[in-house]
């Protein structure tokens, strides 16, 4: 046995499992959300996000439980956990149903961190497969569903054609090219060259797979993002009476929808109203201002106004720019900088307006100078409104992971990429090397088509002379 | 129609492919008839004489752990026996020999003489019978009729064979031999899609007119590696192989002259392989490479014969003379036999079931170049299958076929059937996506058991193959068990051998797959209630079983996810027009590829996932339904 081996641990490179993951309910905002996690490790992952490793739950009974993030450990829900044990269940496998709280953000995490852990996002028509592979339709169940699966594939297949003759297929290629790329010059050494790698092939070759792993990871970041502006983004106007939110809201939306006056707390009411800033899908709310009220009807519009913020992407924090900043306006400060947050200047048409003094104060916060009578700095504002959820580096092209299958297969050929990278700088023999490369090419043919091992040889017979 | 003789199984060319499938059908019990054109040529190598190689070595392994005959001929008369890649890794690694070419064919020849309920017939065959839709025997040349129950065509690059060298071409299976005209003619009547393939061989040297000194030696393994399970030792003496290099100046001369080449010209209209290209095509696509390796290989121990690996030409033969005195060493040398390129017809082999019976006509199986391969081991690898489902076939038996996932001949059948070819196929590890589990030395592991099982392993080489497995076992455990704490005197010793730190202990299976641990190493800690004499391959085995076994696991179960449907058959009237969601294109795609197995709908080229899993839910609901 040469001695170029190392001892390393090779399932890292692909978290094998047969659990499946997936949003059960329409993608968008809603008042709950369901994910659905189906296969053999259903239980265990489950007892991973709930930090409870002795929770067994009763079949077919709700329990609620708090929901963990397994990175920070912090709360992310209250869920009601619903149990279908195996083979009593949809699919005949163990399924758990997790019924969180309908806002995107939250249920894409909670998705999110289930992939971390090993689970595998679903198919199209996985779960209904399962349940067909496990036996648990029967004809007429199976032709009722049929329709269903139907309708779901031809939604598959047209956005696979959509995709395929797109973006995602265009951004893909080159990546693909790459890899083979790479597995040409490590495979022909095995097959046709009885001498081993040059040391500086070697090297190019990690180089260009450091690379290949670097533009996967990066299209895989884009999906976070992706998926809210697809779905659309929740924004909340907040501050002080008379700050002018209502105003602020009505400008973006280009209409009078909210009514102004200069009466202090005008606003009682939340009110919302879908529009699009630079072309994403926006749900713009106006809130009651917030202040000490001893008034009935305006008390509760605060409150609705407190829990609109919880449950925005982003809150613009609307300020009077023309008046010295008030302990009112801190308060609302301190209660949306937890999560995202702008800061609208507004009435910089006013003669008092002192944009240096208010940055000065507002240390560090993103300030937008605005004045939502004239129109002016609006366009700042819906870019800054939006900035936190472009990645920076598709900006220019605005290229996004939307498909959460998508981003699961990306992070994956990702890491095998990199697992090979790491075998290749060791210098171990090269079959092994090769087996991140193929994984990796297999992952990205379950979005795009496969490559197929025809491919690599013709590559292979292109660029070297081959043969006795 | 009246019969001159009457057998079960008519095996037509006496090839790797036919030896092979006659052999085994015989021993299976079926009353075998071996057609040949010539009874001398048995077993001839008709280009490299050579067996085994990357890839190659493998699939002759498997012949041979499943009870053939190739692994146990070639130990015989091989003259150099080599391990490629010795410095990769064990998946990779695999034997290869060089052949004394005449004394393979009598060894062959032998071989077969000695197999009871076989039958070597000399003759051309020219049509076959057929009679409702089964093929019930053959016609000769010299107006004989055979009668069986089954007829294997391994009539290798015979069928309507071209030899072209420089302008002139000739019709012929070989140099020298006559080819199969009236039989290619036959299968197109019979309605299969004939196309047209291409090989090439090199000259030949006189071995007395060779300056040797100007050539770098490749000596011979000291310790060689044979092909069978079954063999001990190698007995022939082992000679050397001679390596050199064409030069700039060859190079020139070819170029001057390409319009010469058939190749070159537009004569030649078939196919040929890229990884065997001739030397004008090395010179033409690699115009930037100063020199191309060539090979000197003796032929034999009796004759002068030297091959010329590397440098396969259909240029004219005055012309090969030039250009090989042009080559350092060989401005002497006198060519004994011009190389030629030869064009022969081939059937599309997705005409085969799995079996490589054809779907066509009951009774009647394909082995070898007619398939569209090339290569002795890739036919030998057929002729294996296609004789023991002939036999199988006269038994009323249910067919027999290997999976992709348990052997490289399960690979080639596969890729053959569903994929088709477009240029000759060669087996590439690469082209097996379970390669790490597929190790030479992991043969009799894997098929073995269908060997004994189909009765073609006999009883000493079971009982050989029980033996094998229970040593490595032992091994294995004794690898596993075997532990070195901080306390113990042993640790010390290797901590210090080793200069690094083993923690607090340390088994031996661990520390075998420590960076720098030699084999030797592990031998001598090895504990001594295991036989004092351990095998080196059987260690070799243990070893390699535990580098893989981490990926072996992990591969072998990402592919079950994705190949778990693979057996779900398709119905034989199964529409994919009525399937809504399915595009146009990928109706076509599936109706010319004629899947039987929703494994094989996935393999087909250029099928969208999102048409799979289409096909897919179909499928199950179709199968639930029934």
């Amino acid at each position: 046995m040469p001695a170029v081996f190392n001892r390393h641990d090779p399932s890292f490179s692909v978290p094998l499992n047969d659990t499946i993951v997936a949003l059960s309910t329409p993608p968008g905002r809603s008042g709950i959300g369901v994910i659905r996690i189906s296969g053999a490790h259903t239980l265990a992952l489950t007892r991973t996000l709930l930090c409870d490793p002795e929770f067994v739950p009763l079949a077919r009974r709700a329990a609620l439980k708090k929901l963990h993030d397994p990175a920070s450990g912090e709360v992310l829900d209250q869920v009601l956990v619903t149990y279908f044990k195996s083979p009593h269940s949809f699919t005949g496998e163990d399924i758990i149903e997790l019924s969180c709280h309908g806002s995107p953000t939250l249920l894409l995490h909670i998705v999110d961190a289930l992939l971390h852990l090993g689970a595998r996002a679903a198919d199209a028509g996985e779960f209904t497969l399962r349940a067909l592979s496990n036996g648990r339709l029967n004809l007429s169940q199976a032709e009722a569903v049929r329709d269903l699966i139907d309708a779901q594939t031809h939604a598959a297949v047209r956005l696979a054609a959509r995709q395929l003759g797109g973006e995602v297929s265009t951004r893909l290629q080159p990546i693909k090219d790459a890899l083979v790329d790479s597995i040409v010059p490590l495979e022909s050494s095995l097959e046709f060259v009885e001498d081993d790698l040059p040391e500086d092939l070697a090297r190019a070759v990690g180089v260009k797979l450091s690379k290949v792993a670097q533009q996967l990871d990066q299209l895989a970041t884009t999906f976070r993002s992706g998926r809210l502006l697809k779905d659309g983004l929740r924004v909340t106007l907040a501050g002080c009476p008379n700050a002018g939110k209502s105003s602020v809201f009505n400008s973006l939306l280009s209409m009078d929808r909210a009514i102004v006056t200069a009466i202090p707390g005008t606003t009682r009411d939340s009110l919302s109203e879908l529009t699009s800033l630079h072309g994403v899908p926006v749900m713009l709310t106006d809130t009651a201002g917030v202040r000490a009220s001893a008034d009935e009807l305006e008390r509760l519009g605060i409150e609705r106004t407190r829990r609109s913020i919880t449950d925005a992407d982003i809150v613009v924090v609307v300020i009077d720019g023309s008046q010295p900043l008030t302990q009112e306006d801190r308060d609302v400060i301190s209660e949306v900088v937890e999560g995202h947050y702008v800061i609208a200047l507004n009435k910089n048409d006013l003669e008092t307006f002192d944009l240096e003094q208010s940055r000065r104060t507002l240390n560090g916060a993103i300030l937008i100078s605005v004045s939502a009578r004239t129109g002016s700095g609006l366009d700042a504002l819906s870019a800054a409104i939006l900035e936190p959820f472009a990645a920076s580096d598709t900006l220019e092209t605005g290229f996004l992971i939307t498909n959460a299958r998508h981003y699961d297969l990306l992070r994956r050929a990702s890491a095998s990429v990199r697992t090979s990278e790491t075998l290749l700088a060791q210098r171990v023999s090269e079959e092994l090397s090769l087996v991140g490369l193929y994984d990796a090419l297999r992952f990205l043919g379950q979005i795009t088509g496969e490559t197929t091992p025809e491919d690599v040889l013709s590559q292979i017979f292109a660029t070297f002379c081959i043969g006795k | 129609m009246s019969f001159d003789e009457s057998f079960d199984i008519i095996v037509i060319g006496a090839g790797h492919a036919g030896c092979e499938a006659a052999s085994a059908a015989a021993r299976m019990g079926a009353q075998t008839a071996l057609v040949t054109l010539s009874l001398d040529l048995i077993g001839q190598m008709s280009c490299n004489p050579a067996v085994g190689g990357i890839a190659k070595g493998h699939l002759v392994r498997e012949i041979d752990a499943l009870g053939g005959i190739m692994g146990r001929v070639i130990d015989r008369t091989g003259i150099q026996f080599r391990l490629l890649n010795r410095s990769r890794g064990p998946a990779v690694q695999a034997p290869r020999a060089q052949a004394d070419r005449a004394l393979y064919r009598t060894e062959m020849r032998h071989t077969l003489e000695s197999t009871p309920n076989l039958h070597l017939r000399q003759g051309l065959v020219v049509d076959l019978v057929v009679h409702h839709g089964e093929v019930v025997g053959v016609e000769l040349q010299d107006t004989r009729v055979l009668r069986s129950r089954a007829v294997i065509v391994a009539t290798g690059t015979f069928l309507n064979g071209l030899i072209h060298t420089g302008r002139r071409t000739y019709t012929a299976g070989r140099a020298g031999e006559p080819a199969s005209i009236e039989l290619a003619e036959a299968l197109k009547r019979m309605g299969f899609p004939v196309g047209r393939l291409k090989t090439g061989t090199p000259p030949r040297l006189d071995g007395r007119t060779i300056d040797w000194s100007a050539f770098e030696p490749q000596p011979a393994d000291e310790r060689p590696v044979p092909f069978s399970f079954s063999t001990e030792s190698i007995e022939q003496p082992q000679i050397t192989c001679f390596v050199g290099y064409t030069t700039e100046n060859v190079h020139d001369s070819i170029r001057a002259n390409i319009h010469e080449s058939p190749l070159y010209s537009g004569q030649i209209k078939g196919v040929g392989p890229r990884y065997c290209p001739s030397i004008e095509d090395k010179v033409i696509k690699f115009p930037d490479k100063t020199r191309h390796q060539l090979f000197l290989e003796p032929e034999g121990h009796d004759t002068n014969e030297i091959y010329l690996n590397g440098f396969s030409t259909s240029l004219p033969a005055e012309l090969q003379q030039d250009l090989v005195h042009k080559i350092p060493g060989l401005d002497e040398a006198r060519i004994i036999r011009p190389g030629y390129a030869i064009e022969y017809d081939f059937v599309d082999p997705r005409e085969l079931t799995p079996y490589l019976q054809t779907i066509r006509f009951k009774g009647l199986f394909f082995a070898g170049q007619i398939n569209g391969t090339t290569g002795y081991e890739e036919a030998a690898g057929q002729g294996f299958i296609a004789g023991v489902n002939a036999a199988l076939h006269c038994q009323n038996r249910e067919g027999f076929r290997l999976r992709r996932e348990e052997s490289y001949i399960g690979v080639l059948i596969d890729d053959l059937i569903t994929q088709g070819v477009d240029e000759p196929y060669r087996m590439f590890t690469s082209r097996a996506e379970y390669r790490l589990a597929l190790r030479y030395d992991t043969a009799d592991a894997r098929l073995s058991p269908y060997g004994h099982q189909l009765g073609l392993l006999g009883d000493s080489d079971w009982e050989n193959f029980n033996q094998r497995r229970e040593r490595l076992a032992r091994i294995r455990t004794a690898l596993e068990a075997t532990r070195f704490k901080r306390s113990d005197d042993a640790y010390a010793a290797i901590s210090a051998k080793l200069n690094t730190d083993l923690g607090d202990s340390i088994t031996l299976a661990q520390l075998a797959l420590r960076q720098n641990v030699q084999i030797d190493l592990i031998r001598r800690l090895l504990p001594s209630n295991l036989p004092s004499e351990i095998k080196s391959s059987d260690l070799e085995s243990a070893l390699a079983d535990l580098l893989y076994s981490g990926y072996v696991t992990t591969q072998k179960n990402t592919l079950e996810r994705l190949h778990q449907h693979d057996d779900l058959s398709v119905p034989f009237d199964f529409d994919y027009r009525s399937i809504s969601g399915l595009s146009h294109e990928m109706v076509e795609r599936l109706e010319r590829a004629l899947p039987q197995d929703f494994g094989q709908v996935r393999r087909i080229p250029g099928i969208t996932p999102a048409a799979l899993s289409t096909v897919l839910v179909r499928l199950k609901l179709h199968k639930n339904a029934a």
